[in-house]
């Protein structure tokens, strides 16, 4: 009778094993912890890191804060790509990066957009709003979507543009918060939700149209990347950091709807040609 | 199904195994002393064990993060231990999982030794059988449907996981990215297809498990019916 609980204790052990030896010998693929709205970006990206370099990688999105939060409490992450500043500020001071590794690698940008009308702009945003016309009342009561201001640096920065703009008191009670701004862009997209404010990347790399917020508005977008101290691939880490800051790749990342560091006027000039 | 979505696949299975191979080791033993038990503190343990059915997960998530974390006393002692972390790995979410399913097997396990008849055990004590053979040679065949009932429970319920995962899991793929983050991860990437293979697939998959449990139960039922 004992032959049971032999059995039942074997596989056991045997199962624990098996996950043991799958830590030891899977070569690990270097582990990029990053911001939602960069996400597709970089999965265009990576091929071509992986080809020059020979590195694999994981890429793992979540809102910023999240992310943040998770690396706090010891997730073995080996490179930090947030949607902010003050996250990888934050990291440093709790000495939790390889110093010197917090670099800016692109200046987000915030749009307007809605699957429904595509010629909502910031402008009559304010208008559909503040109308005080009867048959606009259907109008006043249309849902906006933004990511959740205390995660997502792009929530944050809709939240200080809506401020701004007057529109916070009125709309306070009609947002939508998504997790992150992936999410947000997802609920938009669908329709679920008539309008949101996306990142202004999300509707480049889907070749939609929507409307640039006025980079007066709110606090620039200064999405930096660390390096974390936990890594076992410091090397590949800075490897993928080099290549992200590289003129090739800034141009590319410039292309996809954001600001870069080196030139904060590239894509602008494009895009008011456009409009 | 692309590749990453077949890791997912494989991650749930071996967690959801592992899970409740642990929690039927564990969770015999402990409904076996609950059933047993004559004393009224036996409620207040009862009512712990019962908690993950009405907590939300977050807030048995946001108690393992603090408990998982490097800074923590378990997390220390585990680090040591195995030589590394426990949060977000996989072993840190099968421990998650068993506390999160630890009800659905221990309620039916103690319903059935609570309802077994003490006459047959006598006997087997009379006639000289050690506990352990008592339990394997007479307890263990008489409720053997309910020891199926709560490995199916425990490892449906585990299947299903998803807010302890999407707190004290970051994710990662091959260790900590399940089937339900995986469809998540999908919906929020606009992929509505992925996300629909991975659904309908989930979708069926526990349908048929939860009917095989009901219908050993039935089974058992109606031969109970038929024996009286």
């Amino acid at each position: 009778m004992f032959v049971h609980c032999f059995r039942l204790l074997c596989l056991t052990l045997f199962s624990l094993m098996l996950s043991g030896i799958n830590y030891a010998n899977a070569a690990q693929p270097l582990r990029i912890a990053v911001s939602s709205n960069f996400a597709p970006v970089l999965k265009q990206l990576l091929p071509q890191f992986n080809q020059q370099t020979g590195i694999t990688t994981q890429v793992i999105n979540g809102v910023t804060g999240g992310l943040y939060q998770q690396i706090k409490h010891g997730a073995p992450y080996d490179i930090f790509l947030a949607a902010d500043s003050l996250r990888p500020q934050k990291l440093a001071q709790e000495q939790l990066i390889i110093s010197n590794s917090r670099k800016t690698y692109a200046l987000g940008q915030l749009a307007l957009y809605s699957a429904q009308n595509p010629t909502i702009t910031w402008q009559n945003l304010a208008s559909i709003y503040t109308n005080k016309d009867i048959i606009s009342t259907q109008q006043k009561n249309k849902r906006l979507a933004i990511a959740n201001p205390k995660t997502a640096p792009y929530g944050k920065a809709a939240k200080q543009c809506l401020i701004k703009q007057g529109l916070w008191p009125l709309l306070k009670n009609k947002l939508i918060i998504g997790n992150n701004i992936g999410q947000t862009f997802q609920q938009v997209r669908s329709q679920a939700v008539p309008i949101g404010i996306v990142a202004y990347s999300q509707l480049k790399l889907n070749k939609l149209n929507g409307n640039l917020l006025p980079a007066s508005c709110y606090t620039p977008i200064n999405q930096q990347l660390v390096i974390l101290k936990n890594t076992q691939q410091a090397k590949s880490a800075q490897l993928l950091s080099d290549f992200l800051l590289s003129k090739k790749t800034q141009q590319q990342i410039a292309q996809w709807g954001y600001l870069t560091a080196h030139k904060l006027t590239i894509s602008k000039f494009t895009d008011k040609k456009k409009q | 199904m692309i590749d990453a979505d077949l890791i997912a696949l494989f991650t749930t299975l071996k967690m959801a195994a592992i899970s409740t191979i642990i929690l039927l080791l564990l969770g015999t033993p402990l409904a076996w002393w609950l059933a047993n038990m004559q004393s009224r503190i036996k409620v207040i343990f009862e009512a712990i064990i019962a908690l993950p059915i009405i907590l939300p997960p977050t807030v048995l998530g946001f108690y393992l993060l603090i408990a998982f974390a490097p800074q923590s006393n378990l997390g220390q002692l585990w680090l040591q231990l195995t030589g590394s972390p426990l949060a977000f790995s996989f072993s840190g979410i099968v421990i998650g999982s068993v506390l999160y399913s630890l009800p659905f097997v221990v309620q039916p396990l103690q319903r059935a030794f609570e309802q077994l008849e003490n006459h047959y055990l006598e006997a087997a004590t009379m006639l000289g059988a050690k506990p352990l053979d008592r339990f394997f040679s007479i307890v263990l065949p008489m409720t053997k449907a309910s020891f199926i009932t709560a490995a199916s429970l425990g490892f449906a319920h585990t299947v299903g996981e998803f807010g302890i995962v999407l707190m004290i899991g970051g994710n990662i793929p091959g260790q900590t990215r399940v089937l339900s983050i995986a469809i998540f991860d999908h919906v929020e990437a606009f992929e509505y297809a992925q996300a629909q293979t991975l659904s309908l697939s989930l979708l069926i998959a526990s349908f048929v498990l939860l009917t095989l449990v009901y219908l050993s139960n039935y089974k058992k039922v109606n031969h109970q019916k038929v024996s009286r």
